[in-house]
């Protein structure tokens, strides 16, 4: 009756090998066009390389934010017509909330060493920076909440709501340097307004998101068949205890 | 059929509840201490995020009202009037053709030397004769921090040599003219 499978073969599949061996491939390639291919900048000479690895970081917490708040409307939505609970997903909102907040905090970390070699500090408390953390707080505030022991659906609403909370604060981040005054640039990319960003440091940051993509999707879907496996642990335990107790019952009488 | 747990305990609910008790407490101990760290963050962010800096043109309008209390002051600097001596840096920065003395007691950072460099100074105004490029002024801001605010334009340094020239269209409208280099 195990749904388990055997502990070569926990989460990896033929498809998830063949994503993490381009992941692999795709980050050697990035870390050579970053690193060698593409040139220093005018002004910030061989510091401009953290922008590869910094806006891309970015990017993708935020999709991993949008595809946590659109897993939780849907669960939301479905937790009570479904047979499940819709715990599809509640799990596709988990996953992809970890690695948004893996995300998210590399962003903080390269943009901290980055503004030491630019701005001239780690730190500051502008309107990019202070949203941009609390951010991170609130999202690692969500994966506290659900780890809180409750009943798996009424935990999964109540994370469902927080995530949709926690999702106000992306747009405000995003327009942050555009609403008010900020030590941090505007946005390099954005649509519609030509690209101040220009030849083998254009595409390098092109590549670079595509790449940091394909590994966060590697990643969402390791985790979320961590919370499987885990789920299903539960599961056979609780099923294994009251199995115990039949027999321990049939004996006794 | 029972299924609670069997354990040597005078009741039999009593570990459960414990174990339960104990990792409630741990995580909404976690949670209230995330919570702190957002107001906290909240607070210092609503504080200063939302005016992190005057440029030259506000702070020289409000000088009056700004008196000798300390503030972020923002502004491109002009390259030709870059001078180090002793520790102290003074130069001129510019913003909406307004044009601000500075005399800078810190360490400038590495881009500093980046032409027409945008930056923000902390610091205030102090009472002093100088001299800029738009004329005479009363009073020079006196600063001991800088950040340097570089732009969302990245460009090769293969392709392009550092030019001394100011960004496009950003002394058009001014009514004096700023000489390109040192003299």
């Amino acid at each position: 009756m195990s749904q388990i499978p055997d502990s070569k073969h926990m989460t990896a599949t033929l498809g998830t090998r063949i994503l993490g061996s381009v992941a692999v491939a795709a980050v050697l390639l990035m870390t050579l066009l970053g690193l060698v291919v593409s040139p220093e900048d005018l002004v910030q000479g061989h510091a401009v390389r953290m922008l590869y690895l910094h806006v891309p970081s970015i990017w993708i917490a935020y999709a991993a934010f949008v595809l946590t708040a659109a897993s939780s409307v849907l669960f939301l939505i479905r937790s009570r017509s479904r047979a499940d609970g819709g715990r599809h997903h509640d799990r596709l909102a988990g996953s992809a909330a970890e690695v948004g907040v893996l995300f998210a905090g590399i962003t903080l970390v390269t943009g901290m060493l980055w503004g030491r070699v630019t701005w001239g500090t780690y730190w500051q408390w502008d309107a990019r920076l202070t949203t941009t953390v609390l951010l991170f707080v609130t999202y690692l505030g969500y994966l506290a909440l659900r780890r809180l022991p409750a009943d798996p659906i009424v935990r999964g609403r109540r994370s469902a709501v927080m995530a949709l909370i926690s999702f106000v604060n992306v747009p405000i981040v995003h327009f942050s340097v555009d609403w008010w005054r900020t030590l941090h640039q505007k946005a390099s990319l954005s649509v519609g307004r030509r690209p101040e960003i220009t030849g083998e440091m254009y595409w390098t940051l092109l590549y670079s998101t595509l790449t940091v993509t394909v590994v966060a999707s590697w990643l969402i879907v390791h985790r979320y068949r961590v919370i499987r496996l885990e789920e299903l642990r539960d599961e056979e335990a609780l099923n294994a205890l009251i199995a115990s107790r039949l027999r321990e019952d049939d004996v006794g009488n | 059929m029972d299924l609670s747990p069997r354990h040597e305990l005078g009741e039999p609910d009593e570990l459960r509840r414990k174990v339960h008790r104990n990792r409630r407490w741990a995580v909404l101990a976690v949670t209230a201490l995330l919570i702190a760290a957002a107001a906290f963050v909240t607070a210092q962010g609503l504080r200063n995020a939302t005016l992190f800096f005057r440029n030259v043109d506000e702070a020289v309008e409000q000088r009056l009202e700004l008196g000798d209390r300390r503030f972020r002051l923002q502004g491109r600097v002009v390259p030709s009037s870059v001078r180090s001596e002793s520790g102290v840096t003074t130069f001129q920065i510019i913003h909406g053709c307004v044009v601000a003395s500075v005399r800078h007691v810190a360490d400038p950072p590495e881009l500093f030397t980046s032409p027409w460099i945008p930056v923000v100074l902390e610091g205030g105004w102090t009472s002093g004769q100088v001299r800029t490029v738009a004329g005479a002024d009363t009073h020079y801001f006196l600063s001991d921090r800088m950040l340097v605010k570089h732009t969302n334009e990245y460009a090769s340094a293969n392709d392009q040599r550092i030019s001394e020239e100011p960004p496009h269209d950003f002394l058009d409208d001014c009514p004096f003219d700023v000489p390109a280099a040192k003299s």
